[in-house]
């Protein structure tokens, strides 16, 4: 699962039609649906699916047609630097991996009678402790809903 | 069914370099901002592992969270897009250079 995912993200960013770009990132997010799985998170699976798959890529997928985008041509798309800026980058990643390998992680606690991440158990901590970062999230949501219907809204012709 | 937490970290920390790399070599705008959806996916993943890891719910709620404000940013940023094209069409960023000095 984690190889497909990979291998999805990798064919995303990589192909050149946006159609066939956007059907891989689909095929990456059912992935990571299916290890919110293995992690015992079956709300967020589903949420993933719902949200993710469903609603936002064919919000994506609805601009790529209505904008009718061509294939992307290719370009010089680095600057002069970009070995450099690769090395340094390939770099800072073997470090990461070291320090990941050096640290010892915290430990596995034990769990307890209700299984994690059950749609009642989420409720719980969303609704009570989390209540107001969940209404500052739907202010955000509106505030987005809000800007977006003003950025895409046809200017009046008067100038 | 028992998943270590580093493979999870090091899926998260692929995919995430896999963002960032879509996000930096894609000349389209609508493709850069899927990377930075495939950037959020990954974050989501560590959390939810970490949350699986500690047995704790409150890595999923963030998780939440952070799906809840990707969607946001996909509506203002396909916003953006659109208007965009409505001054200019096509939507590779390398023409968008009315900003330029």
């Amino acid at each position: 699962m984690a190889a497909a995912s990979i291998a999805s993200a990798l064919l995303a960013v990589t192909r050149k039609s946006p159609v066939h770009s956007m059907l891989w990132v689909l095929a990456l997010f059912l992935h990571v649906a299916g290890i919110f799985l293995l992690l015992a998170a079956e709300f967020l699976a589903a949420v993933q699916v719902i949200v993710y798959a469903g609603a936002i890529l064919i919000f994506y997928l609805f601009v790529v047609m209505l904008l009718d985008l061509p294939d992307e041509e290719v370009r010089p798309r680095f600057g002069n630097h970009w070995p450099l800026a690769a090395a340094v980058g390939l770099a800072f990643a073997v470090l990461a991996w070291v320090a990941r390998i050096e640290t010892p992680g915290p430990e596995r606690m034990a769990s307890a009678g209700v299984p994690l991440g059950s749609l009642s158990e989420v409720g719980k901590v969303l609704f009570g402790p989390f209540a107001l970062p969940f209404e500052i999230v739907s202010l955000v949501l509106l505030a987005a809903i809000v800007g977006a219907v003003v950025l895409a809204r046809r200017r009046p012709a008067q100038s | 069914m028992i998943v270590p937490v580093s493979t999870i970290l090091g899926l998260s920390a692929v995919l995430f370099g896999i963002g960032v790399f879509g996000f930096l070599a894609r000349r389209n705008i609508i493709l850069m901002l899927v990377s930075v959806e495939v950037m959020l996916n990954a974050v989501n993943v560590s959390l939810v592992g970490f949350s699986h890891h500690l047995g704790d719910v409150r890595g999923q709620v963030l998780a939440l969270f952070v799906i809840a404000v990707a969607a946001a940013e996909a509506g203002v940023g396909l916003g953006l897009v659109i208007a965009l094209n409505r001054n200019k069409p096509g939507a590779a960023v390398a023409d968008l250079t009315e900003l330029k000095w």
